[in-house]
């Protein structure tokens, strides 16, 4: 599609072709000027394309008048716009008000709204005034969501609220997503939010020119263009390591000795890894540490004897590699113990920090070998 | 004794003899009242609607209303008489003159102010344009809006007075008959009762602008 606003020289947005799937979360990023916004809202024809079409679940959206394809299609907006002189209860019960549904219907639907978002049902009948940034986003979304429209269109929520917030209602979307599974297109100029929220990302150009489209890792491990790669600024890398988790790495043994081994033993295995501790484990069991000093002056047979230290520096399958990495840089082994953690708390006896399935242990060469599948 | 009285600043036998008539007077100046506001609300709503669904329209409405306003009175009486005669038409359309500067603008600001990110939101919820206006947009404008009937309507309950020199009643008929007569009673009356209507209404609509718009408490 093509857009070009009356009385300006270049267009909007030029010969745009997007392909957006059932299901996935889409940001449009891009600098300021690029059309984001307004490919954005040429898909619920708050504005209309000069040329071309858009299908929307496989229909022409022009086949629907202007007000009743919006009501078949979420939209959040950065000002949120809640109306002033309604509830939060009617607020969100907007849509569901248009389409005719009974009241007691809409109350429903605005209780479970409400928990679905993580709104208290307490600040339903307050007015949108009475509500924090956060709280009115959260609103804003339980609006969009109230019809259980099959599109959502974001435009730049999260920009209005602190970083702490954002990051907490990002991970709200996502968890959300996961229930609810949506197509999201949303529009953002913050790069992270984009690699964080999207399957696929559009970076666009000034113009509404699309630079790439892909998802965030193929983005990131070949930016189709110095515009791509400029965009995506510095620590490319980081990020990418940001989109993956332990489990896509393969963790080594290192030096990992069961409590039977005896204190030669041990030292052998301090000596093999050049570390001046070793890790004892049981089977599955990662039961501690014991430095070298202890070992040396070990009175026992067996190294199981001695006092064990804990491990500070644990990662779990799930944490992000970004996150892993910063675990092992700040950890005096250079090292992270990989503990899986579920199901160890419904064993009632495990200790926090002891309990869990031992995985092996990641070093940096671990996490950097991460990047190259 | 009765030269005294009469010339005295009230003269509260002459009060208690005429009370029926100080009553008629009373009705006739809120159906006065009444009924410039009710025709001043309908065309200014109107001509502000097109004000800003038709935004090039705003300048000459409000050139045209504020060069009615600037008129006196009496001058567009007197303009007035040779098409409407001596009478209440006369007396109603100067009246109504008067709330349409004030009405449309208050009308036109209070719309204005309705922010954009709540238009865009009832837009990008399906709302249609008329609905928008009707549930979101006046609604919001209430205030803005009431401010504006109350200055219109105090206005109004002042002018009505003046309408007097063209034979209509209300408190200005109480007023005038003093002034011929050089008897002040029904002058305070008249102009006491005036005013007070006047504090009355506008108590009365910002009571009702409160309750109107009751998501504004508290802030």
């Amino acid at each position: 599609m093509h857009k070009q606003f009356d009385g300006t020289v270049r267009p909007a947005v030029t010969d745009l072709t997007l392909d957006i799937a059932e299901g996935e979360i889409v940001a449009l990023v891009g600098p300021s000027g690029c059309g984001k916004t307004t490919t954005l809202k040429m898909i619920n024809r708050l504005i209309e394309p000069t040329s071309g079409t858009i299908m929307v679940l496989g229909e022409d959206q022009r086949s629907l008048r202007a007000h009743e394809l919006r009501r078949r299609i979420g939209y959040v907006i950065q000002q949120i716009g809640l109306f002033p002189h309604r509830s939060v209860r009617r607020n969100i019960g907007v849509v569901p008000e248009l389409l005719g549904w009974d009241k007691k219907r809409i109350n429903a639907r605005c209780d479970e709204l409400a928990d679905l978002v993580g709104l208290d049902r307490d600040l339903l009948d307050r007015y949108p005034a009475a509500l924090s940034g956060g709280q009115q986003q959260r609103a804003g979304v339980a609006r969009a969501l109230a019809a259980d429209p099959p599109i959502l269109l974001m435009d730049e929520p999260y920009s209005a609220v602190d970083p702490i917030v954002r990051e907490r209602l990002q991970d709200d979307l996502l968890t959300l997503q996961a229930t609810v599974r949506k197509t999201i297109v949303v529009v953002t100029h913050d790069i992270d939010e984009a690699v964080k929220l999207a399957d696929r990302v559009a970076i666009m150009n000034v113009g509404g020119i699309l630079e790439q489209y892909a998802t965030p890792d193929e983005l990131l491990g070949a930016p189709a263009s110095e515009f791509v790669a400029s965009f995506l600024g510095r620590e490319r890398g980081l990020r990418r390591l940001a989109l993956r988790t332990v489990a896509d790495i393969a963790p080594i043994t290192g030096p990992t000795i069961t409590p039977g081994t005896t204190p030669a033993e041990a030292l052998e295995a301090m000596a093999r890894f050049g570390t001046p501790w070793v890790a004892v484990a049981e089977g599955e069991h990662l039961l501690g540490w014991v430095g070298r000093d202890a070992v040396s002056e070990c009175p026992a047979p067996t190294v199981g004897h001695l006092p064990l230290e804990e491990f500070v520096s644990q990662v779990s399958p799930t944490t992000p590699l970004r996150e892993a990495l910063d675990v092992i840089v700040n950890a005096r082994s250079r090292m992270a113990v990989v503990v899986d953690r579920a199901g160890a708390a419904t064993d009632g006896s495990t200790v926090i920090g002891t309990g869990g399935r031992y995985l092996g242990m990641i070093t940096i060469d671990e996490v950097a070998g991460g990047l190259e599948s | 004794m009765i030269a005294d009285e009469r010339r005295s600043i009230i003269w509260w036998g002459w009060v208690g003899d005429h009370l029926d008539d100080i009553w008629q007077r009373t009705v006739e100046h809120v159906q006065l009242t009444i009924i410039a506001m009710l025709v001043g609300c309908v065309i200014s709503f109107a001509l502000a609607l097109l004000a800003v669904r038709v935004r090039w329209t705003y300048r000459p409405i409000t050139r045209v209303a504020s060069i009615l306003y600037t008129i006196p009175s009496i001058a567009l009486f007197a303009l007035l008489i040779p098409f409407t005669g001596l009478g209440i038409l006369t007396a109603e359309i100067a009246l109504v003159s008067y709330t349409i500067l004030i009405l449309v603008g208050n009308t036109v600001a209070g719309l204005d102010a309705v922010p954009e990110s709540v238009k865009e939101a009832a837009d990008g919820m399906g709302y249609t344009r008329w609905r928008r206006l009707l549930t979101v947009e006046i609604p919001l404008a209430l205030p803005t809006i009431i401010a504006g009937i109350r200055v219109a309507a105090v206005t109004v309950i002042g002018l009505v007075t003046i309408a007097a020199l063209i034979g209509i009643g209300g408190y200005g008929a109480l007023i005038n008959d003093g002034l011929h007569r050089n008897f002040p009673t029904p002058i305070v009356i008249g102009a006491t009762l005036s005013i007070c209507l006047a504090l009355l209404v506008d108590g009365g609509l910002a009571i009702a602008q409160r309750l109107l718009t009751p998501w504004r408490r508290g802030q």
